[in-house]
């Protein structure tokens, strides 16, 4: 839902990083998303690729990772992912629940997510 | 014959490994702490587009009566609308616009308390931007998260958006002097929100006429 304004925010780190360290083109940038997170994974790549437009990222390749989530659900204490099926779509997030038990009443230890891991450049 | 030195040394990596999503849940933290040591309630008013969120606001500060003790952040895409509907109950209000945002941020709310003079404020309310999505992954660091739907979305709003009731509080649901004309059950909506949230207090209200206000004014502890 909000991926503009993450992936503004991601260009935004990805420029003041280049900048900061050595300079030069940045060829590729690796970021690694959570499948509990309302951020569309082609979405993201779409928007990075546009905002990149213009800038020493023009051209980089976007190489997005998803994290799968693991749950630990407070009724049946259930440990683990959640049911597989359409990753990052909102459809796959509204109906998570416990895959044991059903419960919406769990601890979500993994898959939140949204890291920008690094960028790969050349001078 | 010549020897092409390889390119690659000049090919670099920067690692940053930074959390875009948690540098939210770390503002919020501190937004917290802000609010536990000036000793001031926090209270996130979530929900749908024109569910009364405004309205329910309005009608709380009516009958809580404590003049400028409250203070409202009045969050919306670019008019000052609800800001001004919201001072003419003798609030402190400071309105915050998110331009194309669909959720108002831990760092939007920082920079407004820091705007705001909460000397002598008790309760902090805050009217997130309509939107049953967003603002579920972006936690302000309000002590309670209040989300407020109406029968006018209709009978399948809790199904259809189970995150952001998880992690609400409290649910409220508004205009029920409309559901009979609206053909809603308001026990199959509740039926859902127990389903999803099973121990959090479900409250019927209508905000035009103050019909329920008063629960949430004692769920939210602001008798005083
Ligand atoms: N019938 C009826 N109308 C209501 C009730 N609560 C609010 N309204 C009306 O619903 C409309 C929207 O109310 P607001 O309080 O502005 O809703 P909101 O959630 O703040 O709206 P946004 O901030 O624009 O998302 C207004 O015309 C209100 O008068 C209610 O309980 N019953
Ligand atoms: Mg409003
Ligand atoms: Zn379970």
């Amino acid at each position: 839902m909000h991926e503009f304004s993450v992936s503004s925010e991601i260009v935004k780190n990805v420029l003041d990083a280049t900048q900061k360290n050595k300079g030069g083109k940045v060829l590729s940038i690796q970021l690694e998303i959570g499948e509990l997170t309302f951020l569309n994974v082609e979405q993201v790549t779409f928007w990075i690729i546009e905002l990149f437009k213009g800038s020493v990222a023009e051209g980089a390749e976007v190489k997005i990772k998803t994290i799968n989530a693991r749950i630990h659900c407070k009724v049946c204490g259930y440990k683990g992912g959640i049911r597989s099926g359409q990753k990052n779509s909102l459809r796959h997030l509204a109906l998570c629940s416990c895959p044991k038990c059903n419960s919406f009443q769990f601890k979500t230890e993994r898959g939140q997510e949204c890291v920008l891991r690094r960028i790969k450049a050349v001078k | 014959m010549k020897i092409i030195k390889s390119k690659r040394s000049e090919i670099f990596d920067i690692e940053l490994n930074k959390d875009l999503l948690a540098r939210n849940r770390r503002l919020a933290k501190e937004n917290r702490k802000r609010f536990d040591h000036s000793n001031i309630l926090a209270i996130d008013i979530m929900g749908s587009i024109g569910s009364g969120k405004t309205s329910l606001i309005k009608s709380i500060l009516k009958r809580l009566g404590l003049g400028k003790k409250v203070a409202v952040i009045a969050g919306d895409l670019t008019t000052t609308i609800d800001a001004e509907r919201i001072e003419k109950e003798g609030a402190r209000v400071i309105q915050v616009n998110t331009g194309k945002e669909c959720h108002l941020d831990a760092n939007l709310i920082r920079q407004a308390i820091e705007r705001m003079k909460l000397g002598g404020v008790k309760v902090l309310f805050v009217e997130n931007v309509g939107n049953l999505i967003c603002p579920g992954e972006f936690p302000l660091g309000a002590h309670k998260r209040v989300v407020v739907i109406s029968v006018t979305e209709g009978a399948y709003t809790l199904i259809k958006h189970p995150y952001i009731f998880r992690e609400a509080d409290v649910i409220v649901l508004n205009k029920i002097d409309l559901a009979k004309a609206m053909k809603v059950n308001s026990f199959q909506l509740e039926k859902d929100a127990k389903k999803i949230n099973p121990n959090v207090p479900f409250i019927k209200t209508n905000a035009l006429s103050g019909m329920g206000v008063s629960k949430i004014i004692n769920v939210l502890g602001l008798r005083t």
